[in-house]
């Protein structure tokens, strides 16, 4: 059996909403339950895919996880190790095991720096080692990750979309990362570029056996690079299992939605179940109208085909993330 | 097919300086392009490749020195045709060399002022556009619907505003936004990114163009977003038989929407046609188009969880055009009876099917190679 990386243990996050004096000092300050009861594991050398549309939750999570944000309740246990309440001190060893590749590297990347003085300084964090050695070690570090040498003396501003996520991959190695979250990190590239990321991810597994956590709303990508997938929707996990089953054989509605959007499906088959009607503000909390139950209610097409069933929106019935088998869950009362 | 294009390009240059590298940025390179009435052309390829900057040379939006610098812009209403760079060669002098244009002097001025006079009428009347990012486009601090009437009584005969505001309702209605009366005084923050995507296609449509320009429309929304837009364009196509210039990077929506296909690369013009002979299992792909095709995933690949088939290499630096085939450096489909001419000399555009043409020297190798002046006049018939 393969070790378990990571366990999240019924993790929720919740924001205060920025609003003026008025709104914090009144007793209904409002809350944002960006992450709400989310329980996962990764095994070691496997990927979990995390979906879902924007503002689910997804970033939240993954920075969570990195313990960039504190959580608002549950448990990070990485390695066997419950991280949760560890000082930054006492969580300095696991920090250089765990990293993030950003979605925004414009903003990650410092750029005044050159590329080689970027990934020297990564390598020295954790490390400090002398210049024949650290030359050494980064120009295996570039050719892991493909970079071409001569990029070492540029500028970030200087490089195509690819060869930025490659240098933020190579910093990620540059300390020592075991387990990384990928956040949306191909998003903006182009088809041919993204593919060169994603070929590079899965290598990069095979060889040094890395996990991921990657995130993306691009659902064809994360059921290929994903062993198992975790659906979100409004700050909770409505669905979780192997990548292709969620893909293939989806129980819960909002799953069903999502694959069937996929415009290259659409037109060539048509999708069983028509599209929700569309959020006015989606994957964003709605305080106005707050969903008392399962808050995929709104939008569901098998609530309102089953003339809107009370346990659905019954405050005291919001469906847990039950299992319809070993390796599957859903939460919904009238899975398909 | 005996048909008046609605809009035709041809020849169509626009060039940047970079004063740091003093090398020109061959953003376009003699591109041309013509869309008949009622159709929709879509316009494919990387990012960087020059489908914004033709777009906005249409528009005569390009900020930059020299901007477009040479050919025609041909629109086709239902009161007559014209060239929207009419009177463009008077103030711009092209130096060439080996055929290829080396130096330009451009009097910016002069042209600014022709071009507007060329475009009073049809900048945003008949030729509307709408953008990638709708929150940047619209006004943050006017309300939706007031925005779209006001479209309305700057670019048709509805001049009152009660008229108007009618008008604004119906579009909002057209683009399928759940009760527009609401909607009309939402400000666009307050809207979601899909419906304000919608909105500004409200927007566009409320002038009644002849042509509508959409780049990247649904770049940057969320799946589920994005296939609803798809869905509206198509009904929109269908309803208004709008002629419609398509911009993406992303083939899955072109094939959706087009009828027509230009893929472009490094500025120019690789392959364009027929959706179907262009985008579809046919075989007589380009090997740019191909190798687009083939790197996005498809449901074998994803099922076999194996490795995709990336285009090595990156995105053509327009600064430095090789002498050849611009797809040569990651081309894979090059063998030894055409590697010469990959290298050294550039592909003409030339037609192998019923309005299906393709620039590469794979489905050229029978014809004589005369030089790259002609490959700019074949491009011209
Ligand atoms: N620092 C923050 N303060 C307040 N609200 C936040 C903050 N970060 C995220 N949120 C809110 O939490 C929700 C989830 O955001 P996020 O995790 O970024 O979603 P995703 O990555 O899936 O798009 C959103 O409603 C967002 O507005
Ligand atoms: N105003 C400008 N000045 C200099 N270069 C520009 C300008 N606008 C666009 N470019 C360059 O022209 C090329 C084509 O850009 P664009 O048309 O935006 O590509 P895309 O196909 O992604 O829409 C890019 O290399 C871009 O950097
Ligand atoms: S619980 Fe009810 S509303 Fe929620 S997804 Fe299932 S059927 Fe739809
Ligand atoms: S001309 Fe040669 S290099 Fe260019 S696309 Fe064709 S085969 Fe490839
Ligand atoms: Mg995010
Ligand atoms: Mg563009």
């Amino acid at each position: 059996m393969t070790a378990t990386i990571l366990e999240v243990q019924n993790l929720a996050k919740h924001y205060r909403q920025p609003g003026n004096l008025w709104s914090s000092l009144s007793a209904r300050s409002r809350i944002i339950p960006a992450v709400d009861d989310v329980s996962f594991y990764i095994k070691a050398n496997e990927t979990m895919g995390l979906v879902g549309e924007t503002g689910c939750g997804k970033t939240t999570i993954g920075r969570t996880v990195l313990k960039l944000t504190r959580p608002s309740a549950g448990r990070i246990i990485f390695d066997g190790q419950d991280v949760t309440d560890l000082s930054p001190r006492q969580f300095r060893p696991y920090r250089r095991q765990m990293q993030m590749i950003f979605q925004d590297l414009d903003a990650a990347l410092n750029p005044k720096m050159r590329i080689k003085a970027i990934l020297k300084e990564a390598m020295q964090v954790h490390h400090p080692m002398k210049n024949g050695r650290l030359d050494a070690r980064l120009e295996e570090l570039v050719a892991k990750v493909n970079l071409k040498k001569s990029k070492l003396t540029n500028y970030p501003p200087e490089l195509s979309g690819g060869e930025k996520r490659r240098v933020g991959i190579a910093r990620a190695l540059a300390v020592g990362a075991r387990f990384l979250v990928a956040d949306e990190p191909t998003s903006a590239l182009d088809v041919s570029i993204q593919a060169q990321v994603v070929n590079l991810l899965k290598q990069l597994q095979a060889t040094l056996g890395l996990s991921y956590l990657f995130i993306s709303h691009d659902l064809r990508l994360v059921e290929l690079i994903s062993h198992k997938v975790a659906v979100m929707y409004l700050g909770r996990i409505v669905e979780m299992g192997l990548a292709g089953r969620i893909a293939r054989k989806p129980h819960h509605p909002y799953t069903h939605i999502l694959w069937s959007s996929l415009v290259e499906k659409k037109s060539r088959e048509t999708a069983g179940i028509p599209n929700p009607p569309e959020a006015s503000t989606p994957g964003v909390f709605d305080f106005q109208r707050p969903v008392h139950g399962c808050r995929f209610a709104p939008r569901c097409p098998v609530y309102h085909d089953k003339g809107q069933p009370a346990i659905c929106t019954d405050p005291d019935a919001t469906p847990p993330l039950r299992d319809v088998d070993a390796s599957h869950k859903v939460a919904c009362h009238f899975p398909l | 097919m005996n048909y008046l294009p609605i809009l035709k390009i041809e020849d169509l240059c626009t060039y940047f300086y970079s004063r740091s590298k003093q090398a020109f940025i061959r953003s376009v390179d003699h591109v041309g392009l013509q869309i008949a009435k009622g159709q929709t052309l879509g316009l494919v390829g990387e990012s960087g490749s020059g489908k914004s900057v033709t777009a906005l040379s249409i528009m005569g939006l390009v900020r930059g020195e020299p901007g477009v610098i040479s050919g025609s812009i041909e629109l086709n209403t239902p009161e007559g045709g014209i060239n929207l760079l009419q009177g463009l060669g008077l103030h711009v002098r092209i130096h060439r060399d080996n055929g290829r244009i080396m130096q330009v002097a451009k009097d910016a001025d002069a042209w600014e002022k022709t071009a507007d006079r060329n475009l009073r009428g049809i900048r945003g009347k008949q030729i509307a556009m709408i953008f990638q990012d709708p929150k940047n486009a619209m006004n943050p601090f006017v309300a939706v619907g007031r925005q779209i009437a006001e479209a309305v009584r700057l670019n048709t005969a509805v001049a009152g505003h009660r008229e108007a505001r009618a008008r604004a309702l119906h579009w909002l209605a057209q683009v399928r936004i759940d009760s527009p009366q609401l909607r009309y005084h939402n400000n666009p923050h307050g809207l979601s990114g899909g419906m304000c995507q919608r909105a500004m296609i409200a927007m566009a449509l409320a002038a009644e163009p002849v042509v509508l320009i959409a780049d990247e429309p649904t770049t940057g929304l969320d799946a589920t977003i994005q296939s609803h837009i798809v869905d509206l364009m198509g009904d929109l196509k269908d309803e208004l038989a709008l002629t419609t210039l398509l911009i993406s990077h992303d083939i899955d929506v072109i094939r959706s929407l087009a009828d027509t296909v230009a893929v472009m690369y490094g500025g120019t013009i690789m392959q364009q046609g027929p959706v179907q002979a262009v985008l579809g299992d046919t075989g007589t792909q380009h090997p740019y188009t191909a190798a687009l095709l083939d790197s996005i995933p498809d449901q074998r690949l994803i099922r076999s969880k194996g490795y995709l088939q990336a285009i090595r290499g990156d995105v053509l630096d327009t600064m430095n055009i090789p002498a050849g085939c611009r797809f040569y450096p990651r081309c894979n489909k090059v063998d030894d009876t055409i590697r010469a001419q990959c290298r050294d000399q550039e592909p003409a555009l030339i037609n192998i099917a019923g309005g299906h043409r393709v620039r590469c020297w794979r489905f050229a190798q029978a014809r004589p190679y005369s030089g790259r002046a002609a490959v700019h006049a074949m491009q011209r018939n």
